[in-house]
Parts: C-alpha cells; sequence; structure tokens
C-alpha cells in the first residue's frame, strides 16, 4: 500500500503562492494495515460441447444470478444491416419462444420477481437470469430455451423496428448524444462499422430470416461462456449446469472480425447547429489505441493527470478556476479489438465556447512541454494504488472481471499487471507517452450549439466544417438505377417540354387556387422563381401560413409570428419542386430519361418514362398525344408515417398561358389512396 | 429508464424510491443484528452496517434540506451550498485561512453593494462598474490563497471512490467510499467540512452551477419538468426548480448562504450511515471524537406552505424543435400517508414491467409509445407530490395519444379496479427490488440513512413491507378514484413545431 504522502499543491501556478500547510490535521493520521481480504476464488470448467462455466459462491443473499457471454457482436452486421445485431438481441426475449411465448413468459417471471433479459452489443452478447434461489430449478431451463429457441414472432420484430425507428427519429434532439455520435464518424468515418449509425433505411433492410440466421449461427456452445453467483452449492450447481447446458449442440465457433482503421492525422473544426441551447457541447481528439499495448498503464497514468476526475487538470482548471463549465471531461480510450479514442470535452455557455476550446487545449500541450510534477506522478499513483481495492469488492465484479477477461483475450492478472505498471511509471514515462501518443497538433474538434451565441468564434481554427445531421430518410441517397431505353426517354422528355413550355422561357409561374384536404378547402397563391425560390400562401383553418423558400433556408410566418423554416421542411419543399414537372423539363439535360415502354392505367394508355431527381427515381406517365404528364409516381419519405410511400400526381384540365401548360386539377394519391387535390383557377407566366 | 431521467432531472434519489418496498419481518429481524443507531449528545445520529464483505466502506451523510426549504428569492441555495462542501475548511484548500478570511469577507462586502446598486431605483452604472472591478481584483487576491480542489483530491489520493453530492427537494446527500483503513480519515474530513465550511471561490462556483442549469436546460425533458412544475404547484415549493432560477442564483450571496448553513446545517438535522467493513465501538468512539463537538442549533423552521386545493384543470404546450413527450401528474399525498402505499402500487400495476397494463396497451400492441412511465412521488416524498405519468411517443403518434390511452386506462381503474394478480405481482417485485438493494454498501448506506433523516427510522425501509401488504385492490381503485381527478391535474407536453404544417406545405407543391 502506498504511502499517504500529504502535499500542498497541485499545479505548478499555485506551488509559489503558498506555504506548506502542516497545519491540516488530516496529514497527521495514521492508517493501520488493511485488513486481510482473499479474494473469491473463481472456478471454472468446460464441458464437451466447448462451453466454459465461472462459479462463485455468495451466500449473502438468497439469489442467484447467471450471465451467459456470447461471442457475437453488432461489428459483424454489414452496412446495409446496420442494427440487426441489436433487434436480434431484443426480439429473443421480447417475442419468446414456443413452449414460453412471451405473454405467459413475462408473467411467469414476473410473478416471481424474476428477470431474463437478452441484449447484443457491438462487440458481445449477453444474456443473463436474476432469480431468488427457490425459482433457480423452475427457471434455469427457461432462460436455456430463450437462449437458444426464440421464435422471433414478426409482430415483436416490427415492434422492436418500430422502437429502433423512433429512437432514430429522436436522435438530434439531445446535444451531448448528436456530439458524441457524430465526433465517432469523424474519427472513425461514417461508413467504417465504429463510426457507422443505424438508419431507417437499414432498419427497412432486416428481415424475419436475417435474425434467424443471424441467431443461429452465434448462439451455440462453442461460443458461450456462463458465470454463475449467489447462494448455491458449487458441485451440487456443476452436476446441474453439465445436465442442462450439456445438451447443447457444439455449433460453429464464431469469429469476430474488426476491421484496420486506417487513421489519417488531420486538424478540423466541425460545427453542428442547433439553435434551442444556450451552451455548447464540445468534443476533441483523434485516435487512441489498444489495449494489449504495452504502455496502457503509462498512458492511463497521463490520462488521470488530464482529466481523473475532479483531481485531474481539466477539471481543477476549466471548472474550478476558470467557472467555464459543470461537465468537463476526457479519456484515452485503449479498446481490446479495435483502436479507442482520445478526447477531452466540455459543456460551457455559447460566448466561452473558444476560450474552454483554448484551455483544454493548452492542457493537452502541456503535457508534452514539460514533466508532470512529482506531486502529481505521486497523487495520480495513489489513487489508482489506494483505490485498487475496490476493483474487487463484490462477487459479481470477480466474476465479471475473469469472464470480460477471458473474452477479450486478456491474461486472468490483467488488472495486477496494470497496478505494476502504473507503480513503475515515471515522470520521464508520462511526458514520453504524451509525445507518442498525443497530437494536439492534428485535433478535430466539434462543436454542438447555438450560431448566434457562437458567432465566429469557430474560425480562428480554420475552416469550419458544417456538418448535417438531417436524418437520412430511406431510399434517399440510394440510388437504384432503372435501365430503359436512353435515346427514347430523351425523345420523350423532349416531347413532354415542348408540350408544357412551349415557346418560352420559363422564369416564374404564379398559381391561385385552392388545396382541398380532409374536406377542407384552403384558398392558396403560389409564386415559384425558377430555379429554386418559392413563396407561398395558405389560409388554413387555423389561420393564414406564409412560407418564403430561397437558395436552400426560408422563413415562415405563421399567425403573424416569423420564424426560420426548419431545415428538416425547407429540404422537402425543394425536393418536391425539383420533381415537378416544369422543374423537370427545365433540367432535361441533367435527368437521365430513361424510356420503359407503354403503361396501362384504368383503360388509358401513357408513355412511361423514367427520370433522376436528387437521387430518387420519378416517373412520368405521359399522354401519347398531348404529351402531358398526366401521371407522376415517385416514392418519398412520409414522417408521419415513418416509412416510405408511393405518391402519384393525377394531372387533369390542362390550361396554357403563354405557352406554358398546367393541369388545373391535381390530386394526389398516397400508397393508392386520394389524400388531397388542388384545383388551379388561374397561372401567370413571368409576372 | 425513463423515471431515471425525470428524476435525475429533479435530483430525487432514485435508490430510495425504488427501495422503499421491503422484504419481510424476518429479513428486519436478521439485519437488526448487522444495525448499530447511535446519537450523539448534541442530536446528530449514526447508523453503522456492518458488511465484511470486502476491505471497504461507504459512507453517506445525508442533510434533512433541500430546495423545498429555501427561502423566497433562493431558490436553488441548497444545490449552491452542496457544491461549496467541497470547497475545503479553514485548514483544507488553503495557503493561509486568516488572510483569506480577511479578503473573503472583504469579497463578499463588495458583491452586495453591487447587487444593491443593480437593483436599485436607478442603478448608476458607473458606480457598478467600479464595483465590479474591485470585486474582481478581489476574487482574484483571494484566488491566491486557494490551494485548489484540495478537498476533493485528498479523498482521491486516499482511493476514495464515487464520490459526489446530491440536492433534490427533499434533501441533501454526500457521498463516497474508502478501503476501511481509512476510516478515521473520512471522520476527520467529513467533520471538519461541516464544522468548519468555508465559501471559498463562492461566486465562481456560482458559474459552475450556471452551466449546469444549462446542460439541463438543453434537454428537451429538462425544460418540460421545469415548466411542468411550476404550472403544477402554485404556492408550495415543489413547483419551483432545485437548480434555482438565474436570477436568484445571480442574487445569492456568501452570507445568505452562511446563514442557509446556519439554519440547516444543525446535528439534530443531519443523519450519517457507514456500511462495510467497520466496528461500530470502533466508529462510535471516532464519532464522539470527531463530530462531538459539531455546534448544536435550534430546529430548522418546517415548510410552513401547502398547496391549496386545484380548482381547474391546467394545460401547457411547448412548442419545440424536439420530438414529442408528454408528462402528466395528479396531486397526491406525502410519502407517510396511508394512501401512498396504494398509490405506489397503482403505478407499479400502470407502468412497472412488461405485464403492466399502460407498457402492454401503449408499448406492445398499439405500439404508440416508445416508452411509457407512471409513479407517484414527483417532484419529492416528503410534502404533498404529484403522481406522474410521462410518455414518449412512437415515431408515427402525438401526445394526444398519449393521454387518450392514459386517461383511458385509468378510467377503467376507476371503475372496474385492478386485479387481485396484478396487484400481488406488484408487491412481490416490490420485495425482491428491496433484497436486491442491499447488496451494496454505497446502497444500503443511502437507503438507511435517507429513511432515518427523512422519516425518522431506517427500519422504514423494511416495515413498510407490512403497509404494501395492507393495500388491497379496493384501496386501489378507491385511490384512483380520490386522486385522478380531471381538476386536480396538470398535463403538459412538447409538440415539435415542424410536424404539424410539414405535410400541407409539401403537398401544395407537387
Amino acid at each position: 500500500m502506498a504511502v499517504f504522502a500529504f502535499a500542498c499543491s497541485q499545479t505548478e501556478q499555485v506551488a509559489d503562492s503558498q506555504q506548506p500547510t502542516d497545519t491540516n490535521p488530516h496529514t497527521n493520521l495514521d492508517f493501520p494495515e488493511l485488513n486481510d481480504f482473499q479474494k473469491p476464488e473463481v472456478e471454472t470448467f468446460t464441458i464437451e460441447n466447448g462451453m466454459t462455466f465461472y462459479l462463485v459462491e455468495d451466500s449473502e443473499l438468497p439469489l442467484i444470478n447467471v450471465n451467459a457471454r456470447v461471442r457475437t457482436g453488432g461489428v459483424l452486421n454489414s452496412n446495409n444491416k446496420t442494427g440487426l445485431a441489436s433487434i436480434t438481441g431484443t426480439v429473443m426475449r421480447s417475442g419468446g419462444t414456443e413452449t414460453y411465448p412471451a405473454d405467459s413468459l413475462n408473467a411467469m417471471l414476473e410473478n416471481r420477481a424474476a428477470s431474463i433479459e437478452t441484449g447484443i452489443g457491438f462487440t458481445s452478447g449477453n444474456a443473463s437470469m436474476d432469480v431468488l434461489k427457490e425459482d433457480f430449478d423452475d427457471l434455469l431451463p427457461v432462460f436455456i430455451d430463450v437462449l437458444t429457441n426464440p421464435t422471433f414472432p414478426e409482430d415483436k420484430i416490427e415492434l422492436a423496428k418500430t422502437q429502433q425507428k423512433s429512437s432514430i427519429s429522436r436522435r438530434n434532439d439531445n446535444p451531448q448524444q448528436i456530439g458524441i455520435r457524430e465526433f465517432q464518424a469523424l474519427i472513425y468515418g461514417e461508413d467504417s462499422p465504429y463510426g457507422r449509425t443505424t438508419e431507417y433505411a437499414t432498419i427497412n433492410n432486416i428481415t424475419r430470416e436475417d435474425l434467424v440466421n443471424f441467431h443461429d449461427k452465434h448462439f451455440s456452445a462453442s461460443n458461450m461462456m456462463v458465470g454463475i453467483v449467489g447462494d448455491f452449492d458449487a458441485e451440487e450447481m456443476k452436476q446441474k449446469l453439465r445436465n442442462s447446458f450439456g445438451k447443447l449442440p457444439a455449433g460453429d465457433k464464431s469469429q469476430l472480425k474488426f476491421e484496420i482503421v486506417n487513421y489519417e492525422p488531420q486538424s478540423s473544426i466541425n460545427f453542428i447547429e442547433k439553435s434551442d441551447v444556450n451552451q455548447s457541447f464540445v468534443m476533441m481528439g483523434h485516435i487512441g489505441g489498444m489495449r494489449d499495448n504495452p504502455d496502457y498503464a503509462k498512458v492511463q497514468v497521463m490520462n488521470r493527470v488530464l482529466s481523473g476526475g475532479f483531481s485531474g487538470r481539466l477539471m481543477q482548471i476549466v471548472r474550478t478556476e476558470m467557472g467555464l463549465a459543470y461537465s468537463v471531461f476526457g479519456q484515452y480510450g485503449m479498446n481490446s479489438f479495435y483502436p479507442g479514442m482520445f478526447y477531452a470535452g466540455v459543456m460551457t455557455k455559447s460566448s466561452t465556447t473558444s476560450e474552454a476550446i483554448d484551455a483544454i487545449i493548452e492542457q493537452i500541450e502541456r503535457l508534452q512541454d514539460e514533466p508532470i510534477s512529482e506531486q502529481e506522478l505521486q497523487d495520480v499513483k495513489d489513487q489508482i494504488l489506494n483505490s485498487s481495492v475496490f476493483e474487487y469488492d463484490s462477487y459479481e465484479e470477480v466474476l465479471s472481471e475473469r469472464m470480460s477477461n477471458e473474452y477479450r483475450g486478456l491474461p486472468a492478472d490483467a488488472f495486477e499487471q496494470y497496478i505494476e505498471g502504473v507503480k513503475a511509471t515515471t515522470i520521464e514515462d508520462v511526458q514520453a507517452v504524451a509525445q507518442e501518443y498525443l497530437d494536439p497538433e492534428n485535433l478535430q474538434i466539434l462543436v454542438v450549439g447555438n450560431k448566434e451565441g457562437i458567432g465566429d468564434q469557430l474560425e480562428k481554427y480554420g475552416e469550419v466544417n458544417k456538418i448535417d445531421i438531417s436524418i437520412p430518410e430511406p431510399g434517399s441517397g440510394e440510388k437504384q438505377m432503372v435501365e430503359g431505353n436512353a435515346e427514347k426517354g430523351q425523345e420523350w422528355l423532349s416531347k413532354m417540354t415542348e408540350a408544357v413550355i412551349n415557346n418560352t422561357e420559363l422564369n416564374s409561374i404564379s398559381l391561385t387556387g385552392e388545396m382541398n384536404m380532409q374536406g377542407q378547402k384552403m384558398p392558396m397563391s403560389t409564386t415559384i422563381n425558377y430555379p429554386d425560390a418559392i413563396e407561398q400562401t395558405i389560409k388554413g383553418p387555423m389561420g393564414e401560413i406564409k412560407v418564403k423558400y430561397e437558395g436552400g433556408s426560408g422563413k415562415m410566418i405563421v399567425g403573424g409570428q416569423e420564424r426560420p423554416l426548419p431545415p428538416q421542411m425547407a429540404k422537402s419543399l425543394k425536393s418536391t419542386l425539383n420533381r415537378s414537372f416544369l422543374s423537370i423539363a427545365l433540367n432535361a439535360e441533367s435527368v437521365n430519361p430513361q424510356y420503359l415502354g407503354t403503361a396501362e392505367v384504368d383503360g388509358t394508355s401513357y408513355e412511361k418514362v423514367n427520370v433522376t431527381v436528387d437521387d430518387s427515381n420519378v416517373e412520368l406517365l405521359l399522354d401519347a398525344e398531348t404529351h402531358y404528364p398526366d401521371i407522376i409516381r415517385y416514392k418519398q419519405f412520409n414522417p408521419q408515417m415513418g416509412e416510405q410511400v408511393t405518391v402519384e400526381n393525377h394531372n387533369s384540365d390542362w390550361q396554357v398561358v403563354d405557352g406554358v401548360a398546367y393541369p388545373y386539377l391535381q390530386e394526389t394519391m398516397i400508397n393508392g389512396n386520394k389524400s388531397g387535390e388542388a384545383v388551379y383557377k388561374s397561372h401567370e407566366v413571368n409576372k | 429508464m425513463l423515471r431515471r431521467v425525470l428524476m435525475s432531472l429533479t435530483a430525487v434519489l432514485l435508490g430510495f424510491y425504488l427501495a422503499t418496498p421491503p422484504v419481510n419481518a424476518q429479513s428486519l429481524d436478521e439485519f437488526e443484528e448487522k444495525v448499530t443507531e447511535f446519537t450523539l449528545d448534541n442530536g446528530l445520529t449514526f447508523i453503522i452496517i456492518e458488511r465484511p464483505v470486502a476491505p471497504v466502506v461507504s459512507f453517506a451523510t445525508y442533510v434533512n434540506v433541500g430546495g423545498a426549504n429555501e427561502p423566497v428569492g433562493h431558490t436553488g441555495m441548497a444545490h449552491i451550498f452542496e457544491h461549496m462542501a467541497f470547497k475545503g475548511t479553514h485548514t483544507v484548500g488553503t495557503s493561509n485561512w486568516q488572510e483569506e478570511k480577511k479578503v473573503l469577507k472583504e469579497l463578499d462586502n463588495t458583491y452586495q453593494k453591487w447587487l444593491a446598486e443593480k437593483y436599485s431605483t436607478q442603478p448608476d452604472s458607473a458606480k457598478m462598474d467600479t464595483l465590479w472591478s474591485q470585486f474582481e481584483g478581489l476574487q482574484e487576491e483571494a484566488g491566491e490563497y486557494v490551494v485548489n480542489n484540495e478537498f476533493s483530491e485528498i479523498i482521491d489520493r486516499n482511493g476514495g471512490t464515487g464520490m459526489n453530492a446530491t440536492t433534490s427537494q427533499d434533501r441533501t446527500n454526500y457521498f463516497y467510499s474508502l478501503p476501511e483503513n481509512r476510516l478515521e480519515l473520512w471522520f476527520s474530513l467529513e467533520s471538519d467540512r461541516f464544522k468548519n465550511p468555508v465559501l471559498r471561490e463562492f461566486y465562481k462556483e456560482k458559474e459552475v452551477v450556471r452551466e449546469e442549469r444549462r446542460s439541463n436546460e438543453s434537454q428537451p425533458i429538462g425544460r418540460l419538468v421545469e415548466e411542468f412544475l411550476s404550472v403544477a404547484y402554485t404556492a408550495h415549493p415543489y413547483g419551483r426548480p432545485t437548480l434555482g432560477w438565474p436570477s436568484n442564483i445571480t442574487a445569492t450571496t456568501m452570507e445568505d448562504a452562511r446563514e442557509f448553513y446556519n439554519t440547516y446545517y444543525v446535528p439534530s438535522n443531519i443523519t450519517i450511515a457507514i456500511a462495510g467493513d467497520v466496528q461500530p465501538n470502533e466508529a462510535k468512539e471516532l464519532a464522539k471524537q470527531y463530530f462531538g463537538d459539531l455546534k448544536e442549533g435550534p430546529e430548522p423552521p418546517p415548510v410552513y406552505t401547502k398547496e391549496p386545493e386545484q380548482r381547474g384543470e391546467r394545460r401547457f404546450t411547448i412548442q419545440g424543435q424536439s420530438q414529442p413527450f408528454f408528462l402528466m401528474g395528479y396531486h397526491t399525498v406525502a410519502q407517510d400517508h396511508p394512501d401512498s402505499k396504494a398509490l405506489q402500487l397503482l403505478g407499479s400495476v400502470l407502468s412497472g414491467g412488461r405485464t403492466s397494463i399502460l407498457y402492454k396497451r401503449m408499448v406492445e400492441e398499439e405500439q404508440t409509445a416508445l416508452q411509457v412511465s407512471a409513479f407517484n412521488g414527483f417532484p419529492g416524498q416528503k410534502y404533498e407530490t404529484l403522481f406522474a405519468t410521462l410518455a414518449i411517443p412512437n415515431q408515427n403518434f402525438g401526445v394526444d395519444t398519449m393521454e387518450t390511452s392514459i386517461l383511458a386506462e385509468i378510467e377503467k381503474i376507476k371503475n372496474d379496479g385492478v386485479s387481485q394478480e396484478a396487484l400481488d405481482r406488484a408487491r412481490t417485485n416490490a420485495r425482491a427490488n428491496l433484497i436486491r438493494s442491499l447488496d451494496s454498501n454505497s446502497g444500503l448506506a443511502s437507503s438507511l440513512a435517507s429513511a432515518e433523516n427523512l422519516r425518522g427510522d431506517w427500519r422504514k425501509v423494511f416495515t413498510d413491507i407490512e403497509e404494501l401488504n395492507k393495500v388491497t385492490v379496493d384501496d386501489i381503485q378507491r385511490v384512483a378514484n380520490k386522486y385522478l381527478t380531471k381538476d386536480n391535474r396538470t398535463v403538459g407536453a412538447i409538440v415539435n413545431e415542424d410536424n404539424s404544417s410539414d405535410q400541407e406545405v409539401a403537398d401544395a407543391n407537387n
């Protein structure tokens, strides 16, 4: 045990201004030897099918806890099915088994105050059972059944998907969640398994078959280790485990594949706008390291000096001395399977964003530029060594650490080795690892915050990269190539163009009429200045709504109140405009028309041309004689329904003014059902 | 999870809430053997729990003061003082207390003068500037005597873990764990911080507190909860934020904090629990030695204000950029009122676990909600509180769907009651939750200190079981009818300002 050495200062700056405080009464205490502590033995054995068991007896409370760790993980999912592992882990439990369907499973467990839960994380799967000891024999077969025979019913799969999608829709509500997610994407790359996110589209791609296959492949005996802690007799328990788990087939051993990270050191400043907050959430850093790095202990000592709780430099300076933050934090992540991240972060009011960033950078640089003090090294060692007794202060922890080391391929005494490494670390070591593993010249900085409050504070770090976090709608960005006859496509599109814009240069169009939605008639007028300015007024039942959009952003005036047009809405407005037949006609050269033959709808035959607008497909069904696009079809994400829907516009009652044709009746069908119509009274061209 | 979010936002101690329902009389007897209780002459009560599983020991100090006790105009005071309790003492955190003391006095005087000018009828801005620069000069001068975070560093160096403190409407608690051979160090430090607190770096720490506030405001649920409580409560201080209103944080001075400390941090208002590898006799000796001279004081004043009967439903909506949230609450009773057990079980029947009524309907069957929870005890438990339901709608659904479903299920219970099976299940799970909470030193110290400090007897953690067993299905129906009425409720929601007009505008350009 390290000596309790008291000292008066932590940092060099204050050391000059103070005298040794030998008056401090807390320094004169003598501590007795720590009571003898026998770390509980973990008993382990492996059975024929390859399953390994870890047992610890603990009779304090009449409970037994079983924990299975399974070699699997989200890392195995492909990018277009991100989320598969997590949904599999959820539905294993929520869907129940043949013998114990969901409802009876839930009631049986809750009646006995027992729990069985399953989940699959990024690098491992887990299943646990918590029971009163008298229920163990009854519930062990249930646990094994959930692990090995889940039925994956469709309705529970849908439920899990719905919940995942709801979470996606909420992921931009919390600045911390945004910051951490986007920082990972910055460091690892947004297409890397370590930086990617689950999207509506990747959830939609997941089928029941995927779940069944994923489960079958990994939840076999040779991929499982099981730990049991609680009030039981070990010999008796071993027999029970052999009898029950022994029947499981060995199966194939899973291989977790971890892509190599090719990180390119770079400095960058990135910004995400969140206009409803008054505090910036800042993350900065670069790639971190691996757990098996021989310098692990030294790097962790360095990290502790920088950001170890209240005693760390960041907390001392940024919170206590400068009063800039409640929360300031950092970590040098060293993972077992793939490189961790080094980061430091802070939450500070908008106006002090760069002050806080600078203060943190200064502390990172300082670790490289000057040796830490003797006192700091001693303090950090004392912290780690004196608290090491907490590493094993419960039976559960002893067990879970042992299993975790085994799973990650670390030696059983990894913690003891770390402690030895900490003891051996010198001041020079800390500076050396700071110079080797920190790169303050190449920090990637990410700020989530209020643009107005932050102003131009970020510009001094370089050209600010604005990150768009709007949630991708399924289908968008995934260009599905439609192949038809390109030559004929061009031909038919030209015919349409000539029909709708005849011998005119179209600059703007103004329309008046009314919308009819769900029985509500709402007068409206719209003016479009091509290519992309829109002004629209609708008199709804709740009053007048005015929308003005130009070049990517806009505003809306509702009940006399003006506010910015939310980005999601601006985007949807723009893509609706791009898909309109006049815009398509104006951009005829760049929409890749493909002729797809004739198509019959309600007894009428049309010429079908597919065009590509904003990376998605729009089908134009042209009248063979007038060449007007009587039907326009496309797929669109509907936020209310949370899914992709098919939209069809049926255009009729075409009128021509100054060479420009417009349908005075537009009916909109969503998934085949009429959702509304627009009836126009007049249109004016270039006014 | 959801309740956790809500509870931590209002800084209500979750452990206590979950631990309320107990095992049985037998386990209390077993427990009695492990627990030693004593009160010093000055009124300070200790609870020692022997649990020599590992050579470590956990400490919990509970002070029976929280946001609800704050004087008018000083919301946030209990929480600010909690922060100050880490700033050291006459001997910890200073290089020269005698000199520092003088500067601190002058510093506070200057701030008070600045405040007086700021709030005078015709503030003289030149005078304010002069005072402010004096203030800043003094703050810098005071800073020269500060030994940064020394209090926490001593604990860190000695292997302390889990060091923190929280403030709720009901109480303030301080806690950490040490290797067992450092027992005396805890006595030395903890007695020093409550005997000789120094309001060091007070004005800087207020800025830290403001950042804590901003962080809460940055979360939609944080904004909703603060607004909700201020609408639901007219008179009782449960309606005020524990984090304090910003203008109150500005107006709070060191003198105010000192007065607050003198009033509420008296030995009879404090309970300490120590759990782990600890000898009761040794602890008792050390307690006398270190805490014996903690100065007695008069019993702190009670909270006189009672919430008047609500005359009609209250509703509000926040138009925001986030996805929607729904929160509804009914005025009910304090924790030790006979009806609180039935209300607790009602919450559990409605939303505890996968078999609960609201979970089954809204999450599983209709799939309208991502999460839903109902419980009694928001935002506190000591005084008349609220029965709250919080729901997060799924992507395709709005807050109106949440309200309709929750009200429909409440109505069914009011008319038809709940099943005996559901009640038994709720009780069984409450009991198991208690057993599971007994296996950690810090959890034990916290539960027992809290029950003793706020309810007068640590045994209530266990004896509540008999109370729960007395509740019948009729009681549940009765309390539902008595409290869950329209006039008695507040309904608050966040709705997304985008969604309402999105459809209309998007369709118009087709």
